[in-house]
């Protein structure tokens, strides 16, 4: 294949022209770490990016037929999935891509969290991830509004009321988004340009950030390695894993969107027409928004009208705001990390958030409900069943990690633990019980660090 | 023996690239056969489908004053006037949701059940319905077509 | 030029107290100030906080009569400003109000007696329902100005205590005979000049419609004391109008209020049809469990029929015979005019029979139901035939052939309904199912009113389009079914398509590594 003239081939060719040997030398021996270390969460950024490529190509495909607009927008999707060739189809897998992208980046996110891919030398790999995750979050709920029909309609007066609380510029905020104080055909053409031209943009430029921060940094090797280990070369070994990965992926796509076409009919992951939006119509009865966003609708049903001198959502939006605040610091958090030393600590937390998250994602999708959902004794018992379910993960993820990686510190899985048991077995009010268990695990943590002058790694050379 | 051994993989070799080419080329097909029939636009209606009468439905309209045309899940009474215009209404009375027809001796449209009565606007005149009849704005085309566009509201 | 200033300074201050001092509201007088900061038990206020706001929010004028009426020493008490206060009137209402010494005098608990004190609320278990303040300012006469004195007589400028009532209110045996009361309402109800003057819409016919009405004929003729006048329905000082949800004659109130005599046995004991029968009380509890009960009562469709509808308000008598498909043909035109061109017309006049009443009932209308045409126990054409008809064998085929004809079409309908919406949740388009299912309900419903033709024709006529679309609805239907295998035949397809590459690239993966 190589010519050793140099002009006759096509990489000879563009090389003569654009110098490109140096860059298949790099992609040549580009490698990805292996060790005793399973591979596989290495993969998960490649399934998000997939995903996402699937979603651009039906995306470009809906937009051929879609027209935004108050009398348009319903009736155009209505004919695509139903008169169109194959508009069910193109639909039905740019709804599922949706939600598949949106559980690969969480797990993409989580499974680097644990691994600690973020410390130095690639803080920013994951504060580009951090912006991307935010990104992929406002497709989601921008495209939920595209298609104007009644779920969308409340999900979206519900969802975008709560930037109502922002200090000072919430209600311009409000207006802003909603491009005036209700939600009408002006909030459907901010969100359609939103979708289709300011996210996407956005999300192209990150993505080449956060890839040429990869391809420059390579991949994380695991914790501890002195030196980088021996490595899987991407070319052609992990590369066409890569893609066999995405073949199988494209697969359950399609058996789902036959299947299933609209939806597993879970609430919050349900996408049937139904009826077109009404404005004058009363709300949905148990509306709920997107599964992703159930955790924050819930906590903000778990803080009364007022609080401290402050309106509780404004204070449920403190909350999370520090909360995610934090979560975007990590890198610069983390000093064992940093060192290049296990740290079991921060492991904990992103385990402590997994169980905060799942408590109140199961709440909200009232597991356990009896017939009068709304009414005080029904939350109880739903509060109950979901403590039950979270402990029950709990204990199981807590068994795995002592057994099988040799993890002794629980701190902060303790306390979500706990504060989901003082909630839901004990009849606290989330608050409170939140108030107690925060207070308890600053005071353990406190007392370990200071005890041991830094967050042990434990027997067994864990995480 | 090594020639044999060396020849077998060879042809091995190539049957594997000639699979994975041939599969490749076949998937991608696959994939392809379902964007390029769903790019072609249908010959009848637009994307949203202002609905075009058919011919049945024309000739219809001609020889009874009216018809009812289903449009994107709904039915649609088209009716022609005294005047020789073509006016649209929802097609379901909004008591308890039987399907009106037009009275051309009386100039009003009628609903069987409980003999409600609605102007040619969709209002109502008598009868227990709680709410006119929405509009649809119906336009007649150069070659004598009719097509039936979005609804209006009530007051426009 | 400090002394120019100084003076321009000055003019601007005195303007400014002019214009400040213009603004004062018209000042309290003592006597009214001192009712409304009096206070009762305890220490607390007599005139709460928003009794006060709204005396702050009226207007000058209104303001004035108050005054007035303090002074006057008509308003004495803090309680009875208080009750005042506490109606919240509209300022025209209260214009009325207070210039009227009639009302003011009346509503003073400290000169009145329970059987003649109005007040907001019972003031004892005796006060009688009458007596309500509410009712009294909500009255459509009030409202108009015609308050104590244009039925009672007197003049309500005067606060002298005398009641001189218009000739036509006898002084004594009021209670007895009740027959005054008509010609009392009537002198300005059917005086369609003076009527002109307030509401020309107003018919003015009511007593001579009423005077040959079983009541009035009770009343005027047989003096029973049982037998209802104006007020019995439209009440005494609270009258509203029908359109109003609190009036005693609301469509949705109108069957409590001919129910209240006309469920009661003890109030009917003793009365009489033409016939001799004794008039039943079942109506209303037939009339709730109805049709058109449940339309009007649960669901508060105001286009269902209530007691006047069919019976007539003033004139209301008991439906006439050859009148009842006139009166339910109102609404239901198509049945009526199917079955006045039917046989059954004649047969039924012929029989002295109820047209509509006969098979549907009066009162106890339950939704018609297929099982009516049929052989079973709820047939009634059958049951009809074998007793009236018997030299009409062929009715009992006829009745059978709508019968099935009727079934099949709605079972199908059912059915298809269901797998329509089966086939909509996997995905797949049924707008044309659902148009041809329309059609099909169309049909369903004019073969149903068919019936009243009793004719095979016409019947046949309305059904066939009906039998035509279940044909095609199964057609659409396996068309659809067959898409949908398509698409997983599809689905299939690819899936082998991607494993085979799926195949092929493990096995190169393998042997680039191996």
């Amino acid at each position: 294949m190589s010519d050793p003239g140099g002009g006759r081939s096509l990489r000879g060719w563009l090389d003569s022209r654009y110098q490109i040997t140096p860059l298949i030398e790099f992609l040549r021996h580009k490698e990805v770490p292996k060790g005793q270390h399973s591979m596989v969460w290495y993969y998960l950024g490649g399934t998000t990016m997939f995903f996402f490529m699937v979603q651009v190509v039906t995306g470009v495909l809906l937009l051929m037929c879609y027209q935004p607009g108050e009398a348009t927008a319903y009736e155009s999707i209505r004919y695509l999935t139903t008169k169109v060739p194959f508009g069910w189809l193109m639909r039905s897998i740019h709804c599922w891509s949706a939600h598949l992208m949106i559980i690969s980046l969480v797990a993409h996110m989580f499974s680097t969290m644990m691994l600690k891919a973020y410390r130095p030398p690639r803080e920013l790999t994951w504060v580009t991830g951090y912006i991307l995750f935010a990104l992929t979050l406002g497709f989601g709920f921008s495209g939920y509004l595209l298609p104007w029909n009644k779920l969308a309609f409340f999900a979206t007066s519900v969802g975008t009321d709560l930037v109502k609380s922002v200090p000072v510029v919430g209600n311009w905020l409000l207006q802003v988004l909603r491009g005036g104080p209700d939600v009408t055909a002006n909030t459907l053409y901010r969100f359609f340009a939103l979708h289709v031209v300011i996210l996407p943009l956005a999300f192209m430029a990150l993505i080449g950030i956060h890839l040429l921060f990869v391809q420059r940094q390579g991949m994380a090797p695991p914790l501890g390695a002195k030196t980088a280990p021996r490595g899987m070369k991407f070319f052609p070994s992990f590369a066409l894993r890569d893609v066999l990965l995405w073949l199988f992926c494209f697969m359950v796509l399609l058996v789902l969107a036959v299947f299933l076409p609209y939806g597993p009919g879970i609430p919050g992951m349900d996408w049937e027409l139904g009826q077109k939006a009404d404005a004058l119509a009363p709300a949905f009865p148990g509306i709920k928004p997107e599964w992703y966003f159930l955790w924050e609708y819930q906590l903000l049903k778990e803080f009364p009208p007022h609080l401290f001198g402050l309106e509780g959502p404004q204070l449920c939006l403190l909350v999370v705001t520090l909360l995610l605040a934090i979560w975007a610091v990590i890198p610069w958090l983390d000093r064992q990390a940093q060192r290049d030393e296990p740290s079991p600590g921060f492991s904990d937390f992103g385990w402590g958030a997994i169980l905060f998250l799942t408590f109140l994602t199961l709440k909200a999708w009232d597991i356990g409900a009896t017939e009068n959902v709304a009414s005080a004794a029904s939350i109880k018992i739903i509060s109950r069943t979901c403590a039950w379910w979270t402990l029950g993960a709990g204990a199981a993820i807590i068994g795995v990690r002592v057994l099988i990686h040799g993890h002794r510190w629980f701190f902060l899985t303790g306390a979500a633990l706990l504060h989901v048991a003082l909630h839901g077995l004990f009849g606290l009010s989330y608050l409170a019980a939140g108030a107690i268990a925060a207070i308890l695990a600053g005071a353990c943590v406190t007392a370990n660090l200071l005890r041991n002058d830094g967050i042990k790694a434990n027997a067994g050379g864990a995480r | 023996m090594s020639n044999n051994t060396s020849a077998q993989k060879k042809t091995r070799r190539s049957f594997l690239d000639f699979l994975l080419g041939a599969s490749s080329v076949a998937w991608l097909a696959s994939v392809l056969y379902p964007v390029i029939r769903y790019l072609k636009p249908l010959p009848r209606a637009g994307a949203v489908g202002p609905t075009r009468l058919t011919r049945e439905e024309l000739a219809k309209l001609e020889k009874d004053h009216f018809v009812i045309v289903p449009v994107s899940g709904k039915r649609v009474l088209v009716l022609r006037n005294a005047a020789q215009e073509v006016l649209a209404v929802d097609a379901k009375c909004t008591h308890e949701g039987c399907t009106v027809q037009y009275l051309a001796a009386e100039s009003a449209i009628w609903c069987a059940c409980h003999n409600a009565r609605f102007d040619l606007d969709g209002r109502v005149l008598s009868g227990p319905p709680p709410r006119p009849l929405p509009k649809y704005a119906a336009e007649r085309q150069e070659d004598g077509g009719i097509l039936i566009v979005a609804e209006r509201r009530q007051n426009e | 030029m400090k002394t120019f200033s100084l003076i321009v300074y000055q003019l601007v201050c005195i303007a400014a107290l002019a214009i400040a001092a213009a603004d004062q509201p018209a000042a309290i007088a003592p006597k009214l100030a001192g009712l409304l900061a009096a206070q009762g038990k305890e220490g607390k206020p007599v005139i709460s906080p928003e009794q006060r706001d709204y005396f702050e929010g009226l207007n000058d004028h209104i303001k004035g009569l108050l005054n007035n009426a303090a002074e006057t020493e008509i308003i004495t008490r803090p309680d009875h400003l208080s009750s005042i206060l506490a109606l919240g009137l509209r300022p025209q209402k209260m214009e009325v109000f207070l210039q009227d010494n009639c009302v003011l005098c009346h509503t003073d608990p400290e000169v009145q007696k329970p059987e003649t004190l109005f007040s907001i609320t019972a003031v004892s278990n005796t006060s009688p329902a009458h007596l309500n303040l509410h009712d009294l300012v909500d009255d459509v006469h009030f409202r108009r100005g015609l308050s104590c004195a244009g039925c009672h007589g007197g003049d309500p400028a005067s606060d002298k205590l005398e009641h001189s009532f218009v000739k036509e209110w006898p002084g004594t045996g009021r209670d007895k005979n009740r027959g005054w009361v008509l010609s009392f309402c009537a002198r300005c109800h059917s005086d369609s000049t003076l009527m002109n003057q307030f509401n020309p819409a107003l018919p003015t016919d009511q007593l001579a419609k009423y005077k040959n009405s079983p009541h009035g004929k009770l009343l005027l003729e047989t003096k029973d004391p049982r037998a209802p006048d104006c007020v019995s329905c439209h009440g005494v000082h609270g009258i509203r109008g029908a359109k109003n949800p609190l009036s005693k004659i609301y469509p949705k109130r109108v069957h409590e209020t001919c129910g209240a005599c006309h469920a009661n046995p003890a109030t009917m004991a003793g009365l009489t049809l033409p016939d001799g029968s004794l008039i039943p009380t079942n109506q209303l509890a037939e009339y709730r469990a109805s049709v058109h009960g449940r339309a009007l009562l649960e669901r508060g469709d105001l286009g269902a029929p209530t007691c006047n509808n069919c019976h007539g308000n003033h004139a209301a008598m008991p439906v006439g015979l050859s009148s009842v498909s006139q009166s339910c043909g109102l609404c239901h035109a198509g049945n009526a005019s199917l079955f006045d061109g039917s046989k059954h017309k004649q047969a039924f006049e012929a029989h002295k029979w109820p047209q509509c009443g006969q098979c549907h009932g009066h009162h106890g209308i339950a939704k018609t139901r297929d099982s009516m045409l049929a052989a079973g126990p709820e047939a009634l054409c059958t049951k009809c035939h074998q007793q009236y008809a018997k030299d009409h064998p062929e009715c009992n085929a006829s009745a059978a052939y709508f019968h099935t004809s009727i079934t099949q079409m709605d079972q199908a309908w059912n059915g298809f309904g269901v797998t329509a919406e089966q086939l909509a949740m996997k995905g797949l388009d049924v707008d044309a199912i659902q148009d041809k299912l329309n059609e099909l309900a169309d049909s369903l419903k004019q073969s149903r009113s068919h019936i009243h033709s009793f004719s095979k024709n016409g019947f046949e006529r309305v059904a066939l389009p009906g039998e035509k679309a279940v044909q095609s609805i199964s057609s659409l239907i396996q068309e659809a079914k067959a898409e949908y295998r398509l698409r997983q035949l599809g689905l299939v397809a690819s899936i082998a398509l991607i494993g085979l590459v799926m195949l092929s690239l493990y096995l190169k993966l393998r042997r680039l590594e191996g």
